[in-house]
């Protein structure tokens, strides 16, 4: 369907015009500021780069960064899928409504969800005093930081699973049923299979918002270099340290890591329709 | 070129006798001083003396956010703002002509000091920087790399080690940085500015915040309550404030902006920062207000420790002091 939508506007005459223009709009509003700051952050050399990114401080804001993104997607691409699963193949009462909270956290500032999240787990509270007490403080400690990523990215992966478990013919898995597949059976035989590539592209996408999270982790996280520092955070202090070269390097690094995994979904997600086709 | 000029000239003397328009660019935390205080006493004043409006337009941002923007092409006529090197950096860029330090208060408006805010009645008992180093005290002071305040916070627990105003030996740079280690290792929060640090401790978090009694008296005449104790060694807060002269010149508005500065360490205006909870440059007007800023034991300011220059090199730059006190603080509590 897609393809012959996109075949009649090429053969139109107004196909030029609308390639031409679609590909000045993402050279002006992706290509030209990305490559800014590449260039920016090359400023000093391959060796500046290196030099930016093995500073202790700034090193340990990218292992946090990265892991706390990571195993936020983790977290988020089983309960997403979860949630999605339950939401269009078992409704209850209220199920609808609970559906459409589902898109809020993208209607909130970020910042406004991180102070939600400071207000409700601060060591103030009766709830976030008592779990500091027993150890487990939740803000200003790297859980807050993956609460704040949980709330902010949430919709995402729902969001990619829902349409296509809605397309999914329920036959199968009702086939399944009769056969005596027992439901769990049947959800990682018959129901994941097609669904994996929206889980992974919804994860990656969580995973690559995440990493570039501020307004919210700034407020959470408590913002201690080597400890609780997250990388934005740290290239946002570099940027008004007057080290631009250094933020622009760090920014580059995690730039390329967005860019790696999503070029690795696009090739898992290549494989994976050919093997379908096949 | 000169078509433009000349239209700035037209426009500035057709300006004359009727409505004259200022922009400041200030810091963060004397917006009610200027807002309420300092701006509305100017606007008479120029008005009894030239018979004109002064519209004021007012932009208040981090003190190094609001260097940069200026800098960067935010026009404003006036730079009023935390520290000097934020001025420097515009007098640096070429938009500050003439010397800038001049007059008796060497183009300082207002001071302050570094001091400790505390719980009301001050349950913890903290009196002194080496209080912060008790255990299972949790304080809170901005990050120095995004704002000018906590600049002054570190200077001033730094510089009062040195002289011996803490446990840390007179003179001794290695225990003063360890000194300034230890206190950094109880700090649980880093806030990007001094107004969100403050919020932070509103919310309930922390047991002390190293800030400035400004900030503390602003605070507590907006109703709020907490207390605040002054160290034995602190550090005198010395705010500058520029004309910035090239874009003042361009706007036509040089003469209102040399008067609006001027006008700043006026006996009335310094009495406006004095209401605001700043320390008054003016030695007459401070003698005052003896009652609401008390004298510090060992008050000394950033010539002691050389100048702002020397003070960002050793202290704040990549591997300097705060640097090596941050990195002697991981994994102590």
């Amino acid at each position: 369907m897609k393809r012959t939508f996109g075949a009649a506007i090429a053969a139109g005459p107004m196909g030029l015009g609308a390639r031409v223009g679609v590909v000045l709009y993402l050279l002006f509003l992706v290509l030209i500021p990305l490559a800014a700051i590449v260039e920016r952050g090359f400023a000093g050399g391959v060796g500046g780069i290196w030099h930016a990114v093995v500073s202790p401080m700034a090193a340990h804001a990218l292992v946090l960064t990265l892991w706390t993104a990571a195993l936020m997607a983790v977290v988020n691409a089983v309960m997403g899928t979860a949630t999605a699963w339950i939401l269009v193949r078992h409704p209850f009462p209220g199920s609808r409504f609970l559906a459409t909270l589902v898109d809020l956290p993208f209607a909130i500032p970020t910042l406004v969800a991180g102070i939600m999240l400071v207000t409700l787990f601060g060591p103030q509270t009766a709830l976030g005093g008592w779990l500091t007490v027993h150890g487990v403080p939740i803000v200003f400690a790297t859980p807050g930081i993956i609460l704040a990523l949980l709330f902010i990215t949430m919709p995402l992966v729902v969001r990619a699973v829902e349409p296509v478990l809605i397309e999914l013919d329920p036959a199968e898995e009702e086939a399944a049923a009769t056969l005596g597949a027992k439901p769990w059976t049947t959800f990682f035989r018959v129901v994941l299979p097609p669904i994996l590539p929206a889980v992974a592209s919804g994860t990656i996408q969580c995973f690559a918002r995440a990493v570039a999270e501020f307004g919210s982790v700034v407020v959470v996280s408590g913002n201690i270099p080597g400890k609780t520092l997250t990388a934005p955070v740290y290239i946002f202090g570099e940027v008004e340290g007057d080290r631009p070269v250094v933020a622009a390097a760090v920014s580059v690094v995690l730039l390329l890591v967005a860019v790696g995994l999503l070029l690795a979904t696009r090739v898992l997600q290549q494989q994976f329709v050919r093997r379908e086709r096949a | 070129m000169a078509l433009i000029d000349g239209a700035y000239v037209a426009h500035a003397q057709g300006g004359k006798g009727g409505q004259r328009t200022l922009t400041l660019g200030a810091y963060t935390t004397p917006r009610e001083a200027y807002g309420s205080g300092v701006i509305p006493a100017f606007q008479k004043f120029w008005k009894e003396n030239h018979a004109q409006e002064v519209r004021f337009e007012e932009s208040y941002l981090g003190s190094g956010a609001q260097s940069r923007a200026i800098v960067g092409g935010f026009e404003a006529d006036v730079a009023a703002l935390s520290l000097e090197p934020d001025i420097t950096r515009i007098a640096e860029a070429g938009l500050i002509k003439r010397p800038w330090k001049t007059g008796p208060y060497r183009g300082m408006v207002s001071r302050s000091i570094v001091v400790i805010g505390v719980r009301p009645g001050n349950p913890k008992g903290i009196k002194d920087w080496d209080d912060l180093c008790r255990p299972g005290i949790q304080v809170l002071t901005p990050n120095v790399r995004t704002s000018g305040g906590a600049m002054w916070n570190v200077a001033a627990v730094f510089g009062a080690a040195l002289r011996g105003g803490t446990s840390a030996a007179k003179g001794d740079t290695a225990a003063a940085v360890a000194l300034l280690g230890k206190v950094l290792a109880h700090v649980t929060v880093m806030d990007k500015g001094a107004r969100e640090s403050m919020l932070t401790f509103e919310r309930g978090i922390g047991d002390a915040i190293i800030t400035y009694e400004n900030e503390v008296m602003e605070a507590k005449l907006a109703g709020r309550a907490y207390d605040y104790v002054i160290p034995r060694s602190t550090i005198l807060i010395e705010n500058p404030i520029a004309v910035v002269d090239v874009y003042a010149e361009k706007h036509g508005g040089l003469d209102v902006a040399d008067a609006f500065v001027q006008f700043v360490t006026t006996p009335e205006a310094q009495r406006e920062f004095a209401a605001h909870g700043y320390r008054p440059v003016d030695e007459k007007v401070a003698a005052e207000f003896t009652q609401k800023f008390p004298a510090v034991p060992d008050l000394f300011t950033t010539r002691d420790l050389g100048d702002w220059g020397q003070i960002v090199k050793l202290i704040f730059n990549e591997g300097g002091i705060y640097d090596r006190a941050l990195n002697s603080s991981q994994g102590k509590k």
